[in-house]
């Protein structure tokens, strides 16, 4: 590669490594399936739209997943494809050809959060309720909750799923002959989920601009606060060193390790312009963070050097989706007023 | 309040109408009313799952009505979860409607849902409350007041009251049943109707709780003494003074007020005038949230004074009148000849 990001200007590796287009929905998510083919955008006009990660003259897909509705969550899928929820109370599989396969259809509720792990168990939540359905679409079991369910998380494994809800969050084990969680206690409603690599943690997002962690050994609490925002995109980097967060004007980092985060500050990268960060997605295998800002900016930012490089300029909206593939060589992200990009970072 | 991230997007705020009203009052009629009345703007409704009739439109969310508090340090500081979810479900496909309509059950305290939209900050920059609508049975009323505190909160709460099924009363009922409307709270515009009928721009489209509308409205204050009739618990107490007051002290007393009071002061709307200020703030508060700006010049000729109405229950109108007073910019003449 020849020039830099500086020279031609933050929108250079979109330019230059990627292919973008306007989609004209707010992109609720985006994933890459597992099986390395497709890149799916999850759209607020119902449908999803495929890309090729491999092939960039392609044309994007369309496909009707949620016709009636909106896509409200979307991730990968078990094997291969991506795994949609929709406000038509739907949950939708979308294969790697662009084929739509209803899994489960549960009434007039909507289908707010999905997860899926490659050992074959998906998760939707639905009001109070996680279902939990097998790699065939069977449904496993029902989990219910006390209130309702504010974002699902499997552990690294699929041994465990996490739910959050108000006061706390559910973490229940899958195979389990007698289901009965273990509930994490803490007042207030808790939004997005994620449990560390290594199954030590699991940490949430609270209404009240902080976050809220539990050790799973000792029960330990952990109140990481001082975000100017709501949290909504948190994740833990590959060996689950640090936890990447949104929420903050810079990609605020609690360490995991050392004894932290009790009583260690958190790094920030990529600050310095007074914009919020709104969406984070950590590197599969480096300690590298890409991230997402309200002014339409993503980048990516290496944790050791705190060096940054920016993939797409600000302008187009919001950043409301960013998801890496799992090799770590492409990077994909949407916006809530409908752009859309995909960056191959591969060496040349 | 130059916070990024409550500034208003580059889209407009969506308006949101709560409609509250007691079991049976007319409360689903009207909502069909405004969905089947053809005025080319397309709803969303909220509405709970064990509503009385069907909703004919196109998108309809079930809601639980899950209250929660808010870890904010105000202690009566409840949101409803369940409309923070959902109305960051519907803007994703905002494109397709032109207003939020909440239905809430019967049984509902309207504070919840109008703190919603002052204490989270996506609802606030997604949306906008437009105005609380309770529908009441002219007939029903008297009974509800005397036996669910649901029923004053919703008059309380209430922007608009429609006073429905006017039909089944005596002029003398409907009488009655304004003057403990009134009682209850004075800012209300009262719009009788049969069979839920209204214009629909009387309910849809009013902006009630921007600042600037808070002057467009006279308060309709009763005489006095009627404001100590005891047959509500919820009442209104409306101040004046003539002297301008002392912003600061305003403030602090206020402050002061809603931390202590708050729970039992349901609204507070105020127009106040300002030492040396040519502009006039208006002040509003549901429960402890508060909000107030400049809103505009004093017309000319238009007496320069500060007004304040609570409504709320236990209030102590003598302690308010004191503390109002006293946040005048100057001491009055009487004031520290008092010895020990």
């Amino acid at each position: 590669m020849s020039g830099g990001a500086g020279i031609e200007g933050a929108d250079f590796l979109l330019q230059a490594r990627g292919r973008s287009a306007e989609l004209g929905a707010w992109v609720v998510g985006v994933a890459f399936g597992r099986e390395g083919r497709v890149c799916a955008f999850g759209l607020g006009d119902g449908t999803v739209r495929l890309a090729a990660p491999g092939a960039p003259a392609e044309e994007w897909r369309s496909v009707a997943a949620h016709p009636a509705g909106a896509c409200l969550a979307l991730c990968a899928d078990v094997r291969d494809g991506a795994l949609s929820g929709g406000d038509d109370g739907r949950l939708v599989r979308i294969a790697p050809d662009g084929t739509a396969e209803e899994l489960a259809r549960y009434g007039s509720r909507w289908v707010e959060h999905v997860a899926a792990h490659e050992s074959g168990v998906r998760a939707a939540a639905v009001g109070r309720t996680v279902h939990l359905l097998d790699a065939a679409g069977r449904a496993l079991k029902s989990l219910a909750h006390p209130s309702s369910v504010g974002g699902v998380a499997f552990d690294a494994r699929g041994k465990r799923v996490a739910a959050s809800h108000y006061n706390g969050c559910s973490l229940w084990f899958v195979a389990a002959k007698e289901d009965k969680p273990r509930l994490l206690e803490w007042k207030g409603s808790h939004g997005a989920i994620a449990i560390s690599p290594d199954g030590t943690h699991v940490v949430t997002a609270m209404q009240e601009n902080a976050l809220h962690g539990w050790r799973l050994a000792d029960g330990q609490h952990m109140r990481m606060s001082g975000y100017p925002a709501k949290t909504k995109s948190l994740c833990f980097t590959a060996r689950g060193r640090w936890l990447a967060t949104s929420g903050a004007e810079s990609v605020v980092l609690w360490p995991f390790f050392g004894g932290g985060p009790m009583g260690k500050a958190p790094t920030e990268l990529a600050g310095g312009d007074g914009v919020p960060c709104t969406a984070v997605a950590c590197h599969p295998q480096q300690e590298v963070v890409a991230a997402g800002f309200a002014d339409g900016l993503v980048a990516i930012a290496e944790i050791a050097s705190g060096r940054v490089l920016p993939v797409a300029a600000p302008g187009r909206g919001p950043v409301s989706a960013l998801a890496w593939n799992a090799a770590g060589t492409a990077l994909a992200f949407g916006t809530e007023t409908g752009f859309a990009g995909l960056v191959d970072l591969s060496k040349r | 309040m130059s916070d990024p991230t409550n500034a208003p997007g580059p889209r407009a705020q969506i308006p949101v109408t709560v409609l509250t009203g007691y079991l049976g009052a007319g409360k689903t009629t009207l909502l069909n009313r405004i969905l089947t009345e053809n005025h080319g703007r397309r709803f969303a409704v909220v509405i709970n799952e064990f509503g009385e009739l069907g909703v004919d439109n196109d998108l309809v969310v079930d809601a639980d009505e899950e209250v929660f508090e808010m870890n904010n340090g105000c202690i009566c500081c409840t949101v409803r979860g369940d409309l923070i979810r959902i109305i960051g479900g519907l803007m994703k496909r905002r494109d397709r409607f032109d207003g939020i309509i909440v239905e809430t059950t019967g049984l509902a305290d309207p504070a919840p849902v109008a703190q919603t939209f002052f204490a989270d900050e996506d609802v606030r920059r997604a949306t906008k409350l437009d105005a609380i609508v309770t529908v009441v049975d002219a007939r029903h009323l008297p009974a509800r007041l005397a036996d669910s505190p649901e029923a004053e909160e919703q008059i309380a709460f209430a922007d608009i009251v429609v006073l429905n099924k006017m039909d089944l009363v005596t002029p003398e009922e409907a009488a009655e049943v304004e003057r403990r409307i009134r009682a209850i709270n004075p800012w209300a515009e009262i719009r009788r109707a049969v069979r839920a009928a209204v214009p629909i721009e009387s309910v849809i489209g009013r902006d009630a709780f921007s600042l600037e509308r808070i002057l467009e409205r006279e308060p309709e204050f009763l005489a006095e003494g009627n404001e100590h009739e005891h047959d509500s618990d919820v009442v209104s107490v409306s101040l004046e003074v003539e002297r301008p007051l002392d912003p600061e002290r305003f403030n602090a007393w206020i402050t002061q007020l809603l931390a202590t009071k708050g729970q039992d002061l349901l609204r507070t709307k105020g127009i106040l005038h300002y030492a040396g200020e040519d502009r006039r703030f208006a002040f509003q508060a549901v429960h402890m949230l508060a909000d107030g700006d400049f809103i505009g010049p004093w017309r000319e000729g238009e007496p320069r004074r500060s007004r304040i109405v609570f409504i709320g229950r236990d209030l102590n109108r003598p302690a308010l009148r004191r503390g109002f007073e006293a946040c005048q910019a100057e001491a009055p003449a009487a004031a520290g000849t008092d010895r020990t």
